[in-house]
């Protein structure tokens, strides 16, 4: 019965929000507003549990002491302080503590945030030695091919030869969009044939391993 | 509220200015001598396929268009061919209608006219007034008839396959590397002694991705629970989260060890994309996961993730189908599902024959895709002049 | 022999020292490296720079937040610089809520390098939320979306809005934005209400834009660093900025890096193939 429960809501809500697809009057375009409505009431509910699953997590480590359990502290005062700030800025004599805050989001949060962006240049610089190997013919065409756009990037692809922006711009334009769509397709249909799947009860893995 | 103050204003001088003239009159002669030609042929009809409560307007150009005079045309609504008209609407020059989205009533006669703004500002004269015209409520969008077409065909094959693979005809599926290696990655970690890292990508439940990835959770959780190998989750989404933790609590029990399952094993992060990153480096780096499936929606953060991993000598299996990030996992993973191989994985790991069908009848209906497609561009390229004509069959409204 | 296979196993450590090196170096010492301005860069710089000294303003949209500042801040910088110089007028908003603080500073900070005054040369509308709908509403009349400006004073207590109405009297509108809100630009203010767009966007997303300017939506398209770089160049070579380059600073270690990069895939492949011929020669052996 636990497993035919889900299964039967998927079913009836798939099949009426499919022919909802289809009917443009009033009632059905005021249904789906309302479960849009209702999504974002029962995403409201699971913050709270994420909240519950991630001072949960903490405690646990810092109970058990498991290695750099000290970090699990500076993560749970950091969410109290955060919070507090961000919930008594708003009130009325306690704007202070709304600077507060936007400060440490300004020159705390953002600034870690921005770093953490910038790590990828150096990622990109040792996965590009790592694996940008011409192993086989296409792997050389890639390799190629990548050397052209780096240099159409910048001042010394021109002074090489004019042309190479050039050579770049169509390398962009022409195979690699023609890749891109080819994968959108697979894509696109994967989509379709998921939803499907769901819906007709056919794939079960989302109850937990195959359903057999 | 304020935005609405001056169309309130013009509606208010158009009113006294209406009262002060009579009512039809021919509209070239009354202007001044600077006014620009009226917009003939003003229609106005239901607008189609909508939840009623709107009429759509159309007119010709102004013949003083071409000349450059005109800024744009103003769409004025009234409940009486005689009475006072009210404005609903601008377009600028270059578009000949407009969609009143705002009717107060179905089924009940709306009549419009057009002015037409000349350049400079006392320049406007009046369309004739249109025919009276009703709006009202559909029941079926005909706009969409292709897409309905297209997904009955694609059922249709899709349950062809199934049939056949429930009769138990066998079905050639392509060996897919990435998934081929799930069962030894998982092993591999069983060996070492060390955890399994699982993240189902940085997106909302609403992502089909997303749900893709937690299909194939599924089936890693199962696996992970027979070897006994443990298995560590962080998530970004909430309702993500909650939905994980379910699938990984029944994998547990559904291979009979509901005692070795342990709730923290799947967790919430943060919901900083970046923050998430940091932390999700933070595990791999402290716990050194022998295996890691990076599998989802994944956006300037896949390198992040999966350079890290790489550098703790993690074997990795990467899936996405957001292309952007396609280069990045394929330099920095062992193993990668390329867009539709992410929604093959669960068929292809359980090996049942019903999802088996699925992936065929998928199949088959690229290749109708691509047959169209060959054929859309020959007809195209014989007949130039069938282009709109297959563009307007492929839309959808 | 043996040195050449140790190129495929140099250590990351040192890798992302090297970069780290490359980045700063040039940001201390600057290289003035050359800078060739490309074709979009040059479209839109042109089209700015024909616009009648004193007529109708450029709408500047700085849709963007702090985080994508080192690329598009120099943009913002460089086009208003251009206007000012040519006594082109100018009218900032943003469409992003962290954008209203960023293109004040910009303005505030070049107004007194041209002797620009505020009403007259330049007007700053702020911040508006809606996005697509501020755009169009833009099209109706200016003042619907923005019926004050950033401090609260009517647009029509401006000078130089007084006969600025909607899209049509407005020569072009730079989107400049790290998102895909110059798509709603090019949408909108573009397709919908005919006007001149042009872009000034982030390197990640320059790939998004080619189709636009293949089909002539957008005028043309600063390119990240690059494009701001470029601008920056032009404006200098036709005297209308002494400000140091800052773009042109940052393109320096952007060069460096890319030249980096391109060495370290030499080396890699050089050590890998070598290797494959050794190996290809034991087995022959």
């Amino acid at each position: 019965m636990k497993r035919q429960i889900p299964l039967i809501i998927v079913l009836t809500l798939g099949i009426v929000f499919f022919i909802q697809f289809f009917i443009p009057s009033q009632i059905s375009t005021n249904i789906y507003q309302t479960t849009l409505q209702w999504e974002i009431v029962i995403s409201a509910f699971a913050i709270v549990l994420a909240i519950g699953s991630l001072i949960n997590h903490h405690m646990l480590k810092i109970q058990r002491r498991k290695p750099h359990w000290w970090n699990s502290i500076v993560t749970l005062i950091a969410m109290l302080v955060m919070a507090l700030l961000g919930i008594l800025g708003r009130v009325e004599g306690m704007e202070s503590l709304g600077q507060l805050y936007r400060t440490l989001f300004l020159y705390v949060q953002a600034p870690m945030d921005s770093a953490m962006f910038a790590i990828l240049a150096f990622y990109m610089a040792s996965a590009a030695y790592r694996a940008f190997r011409a192993r086989s013919q296409e792997a050389a065409l890639l390799l190629i091919s990548g050397f052209i756009i780096m240099l159409g990037v910048v001042p010394f692809g021109s002074l090489l030869w004019s042309k190479i922006p050039d050579i770049a711009e169509w390398i962009m334009m022409v195979p690699n969009m023609a890749a891109k769509r080819g994968i959108l397709f697979g894509v696109g249909l994967g989509m379709t044939a998921t939803s499907l799947k769901i819906i007709l009860g056919i794939e079960r893995s989302w109850l937990g391993g195959g359903g057999k | 509220m304020r935005q609405k103050i001056p169309g309130l204003l013009l509606v208010l001088f158009w009113a006294s200015l209406s009262l002060a003239l009579p009512a039809r009159q021919e509209p070239v002669t009354a202007e001044p001598a600077a006014a620009v030609a009226p917009a003939p042929e003003v229609k106005a009809g239901d607008t189609p396929n909508d939840g009623g409560k709107a009429i759509t307007v159309t007119w010709q150009a102004s013949p003083d268009e071409a000349r450059g005079l005109v800024d744009g045309y103003e769409v004025l609504r009234s409940e009486t061919a005689e009475g006072e008209f009210s404005k609903v609407g601008y377009v600028p020059y270059g578009f000949t209608s407009f969609d009143d989205q705002e009717v107060p009533q179905n089924a009940r006669d709306y009549f419009y006219q057009v002015k037409t703004v000349g350049r400079g500002a006392a320049a406007f004269t009046l369309s004739a007034v249109s025919n009276p015209a009703q709006a009202r409520e559909q029941w079926f969008n005909t706009a969409r008839v292709n897409a309905l077409i297209s997904c009955i065909l694609f059922t249709l094959i899709v349950v062809i396959f199934i049939t056949r693979a429930k009769r138990g005809q066998s079905l050639f599926i392509r060996r897919i590397a990435g998934l081929a290696a799930v069962e030894e990655a998982v092993g591999r970690a069983t060996e070492m002694g060390r955890p399994i890292l699982y993240v189902p990508g940085l997106s909302s439940i609403t992502d089909v991705a997303t749900i893709a990835a937690l299909n194939i959770l599924g089936q890693v959780a199962k696996k992970a629970a027979e070897y006994d190998t443990p298995l560590l989750v962080p998530n970004r989404d909430p309702v993500v989260f909650t939905v994980a933790q379910e699938i990984v609590k029944s994998a547990y029990a559904e291979v009979g060890r509901p005692d070795a399952y342990n709730h923290d094993s799947v967790f919430y992060l943060t919901d900083s994309q970046m923050g998430f990153a940091s932390g999700v480096d933070g595990i791999m780096a402290r716990e050194k996961p022998a295996t890691n499936f990076f599998l989802g929606m994944f956006w300037a953060e896949s390198l992040i993730l999966a350079e890290t991993g790489a550098a703790t000598g993690a074997i990795q299996i990467a899936g996405t189908d957001a292309i952007s990030q396609l280069p990045f996992f394929i330099t920095a993973c062992d193993y990668t599902l390329i867009g539709e191989e992410l929604y093959a994985a669960s068929a292809y790991l359980s090996k049942e024959p019903m999802l088996l069908g699925t992936m065929k009848g998928q199949d088959w209906s690229k290749a109708l895709i691509v047959f169209l497609l060959l054929a859309g561009l020959a007809t195209a390229l014989i007949a130039p002049g069938t282009r709109d004509f297959i563009l307007k069959i492929l839309k959808v409204g | 022999m043996k040195i050449l296979e140790n190129l495929t196993k140099i250590n990351r450590r040192y890798i992302f020292l090297m970069v780290a090196v490359a980045v700063i170096v040039p940001l201390i010492i600057p290289m003035n490296l050359p800078t060739i301005p490309g074709k979009y860069t040059i479209k839109l710089y042109d089209f700015i720079d024909k616009i009648p000294p004193q007529s109708q303003p450029v709408v500047i949209a700085a849709d963007y937040s702090p985080s994508m500042m080192p690329e598009l801040q120099p943009m913002l910088e460089s086009i208003i610089r251009h206007c000012f110089a040519k006594k082109v007028r100018v009218i900032v908003l943003t469409l992003d809520p962290n954008g209203a603080a960023l293109s004040e500073a910009a303005l505030k900070k070049i107004a007194p390098e041209y002797d620009a005054v505020y009403g007259r040369d330049y007007a700053f509308l702020g911040f508006k939320p809606g996005s697509s709908i501020v755009m169009m509403s833009i099209g109706e009349n200016i003042r619907q979306a923005f019926p004050a400006d950033f401090y609260g004073k009517s647009l029509d207590s401006l000078p130089m809005m007084a006969n600025v109405r909607n899209y049509a009297d407005i020569p072009i509108v730079v989107s400049i934005a790290g998102s895909a809100i110059t798509q709603s630009w090019i949408a909108y203010a573009g397709t919908r209400y005919h006007a001149n767009v042009g872009s000034g966007c982030t390197a990640v997303s320059t790939a998004d834009y080619y189709p636009f300017l293949q089909s002539g939506q957008l005028v043309g398209l600063l390119n990240g660093m690059k494009g701001a770089s470029e601008y920056e160049y032009l404006n200098q070579k036709n005297g209308y900025s002494k400000a140091p380059r800052v773009a042109g600073k940052g393109m320096d270690a952007v060069s460096i890096v890319h030249l980096l990069l391109m060495a370290f895939i030499i080396i890699g492949n050089v050590g890998y193939l070598v290797a494959r011929h050794n190996q290809s020669k034991k087995q022959g052996a």
